[in-house]
């Protein structure tokens, strides 16, 4: 009797459905949404006495996962907070035209996950018929 | 977690700046009051402002595993200035003291408009935020078409 194939997650083949580039894009999504409500956060506290700006370096987080070879899928991502960041005399370590920058690029590259996930998606559905 | 937080957030942001708007504007409105509910001059009033902490079961879900997330900002009062009140020669005013001197409130007209303005700037930023985090969900409600 033959033996069942094993595939492990991270290995490329194009007929699995949720293959490694499906994942990677998966976990890059929540890595964008959690630094749009970091950036966010930092916007709502511009006003905030010693308040230090967060931010997460999830390209940096996911490139260090595929280097590594784990799954991006149980991938975590941390938030880091700035330390002794002062930008104004009251201690707030907030540049609103820095966060509004950092805003509009990180909606961008979300966007183009977004585009991406898309095409797959299109892809699949042309591959089984349905369009 | 998820894109709501981001929208929690800006609209945390937006509450507080709303606030502070409203004292300075209560400031400005009181300037010429030497008679407060206390019988003293008014004293120009301030917000201040802290960074809140996730609540709720959201920050549950979050302690249990997953990063901890932004709670947004949150007012932690409104504070009294302690600089001394404007003594004006006003004899004839009934609130004079004896040396025909009125205490007015310690109101700057202009330290308001500056304040203003910042609560007005960073109420639009708040409000781009939450208009950003909005279409990104749009557009990953439209991967389910």
């Amino acid at each position: 009797m033959e033996e069942p194939r094993r595939r492990a997650r991270n290995e490329p083949d194009s007929m699995t459905l949720f293959d490694s580039t499906q994942l990677s894009l998966e976990a890059a999504m929540r890595g964008a949404t959690l630094r749009q409500t970091l950036l966010t956060d930092n916007l709502a506290n511009v006003n905030t006495p010693g308040y230090q700006r967060k931010d997460v370096d999830f390209h940096a987080a996911l490139r260090a996962a595929e280097a590594s070879g784990s799954s991006p899928e149980t991938l975590s991502f941390q938030p880091t907070t700035a330390s002794d960041r002062a930008v104004r005399a009251d201690g707030s370590g907030v540049d609103p035209d820095q966060e509004s920058a950092a805003l509009a690029e990180n909606s961008l590259d979300y966007e183009a996950l977004v585009q991406v996930a898309e095409t797959r998606n299109a892809i699949l559905q042309t591959a089984m018929g349905v369009r | 977690m998820g894109l709501f937080d981001a929208i929690d957030v800006a609209g945390s942001g937006l509450a507080a700046e709303r606030l502070r708007m409203d004292v300075t504007a209560g400031n400005l409105a009181n300037a010429q009051t030497t008679k407060g509910a206390n019988g003293q001059p008014y004293r120009r009033r301030e917000v201040v402002l802290q960074e809140a902490q996730p609540g709720g079961f959201g920050a549950a879900l979050a302690s249990a595993g997953a990063a901890q997330a932004a709670g947004g900002v949150q007012v932690s009062g409104i504070v009294e200035d302690t600089a001394p009140p404007r003594l004006v020669y006003d004899p004839g005013n009934p609130d004079a003291n004896a040396q025909g001197y009125v205490a007015m409130p310690n109101v700057n007209p202009v330290t308001e408009m500056v304040d203003l303005i910042s609560a007005s700037r960073s109420y639009e930023a708040d409000v781009t935020a939450m208009q950003s985090a909005k279409t990104l969900f749009s557009k990953t409600l439209e991967l389910l078409k």
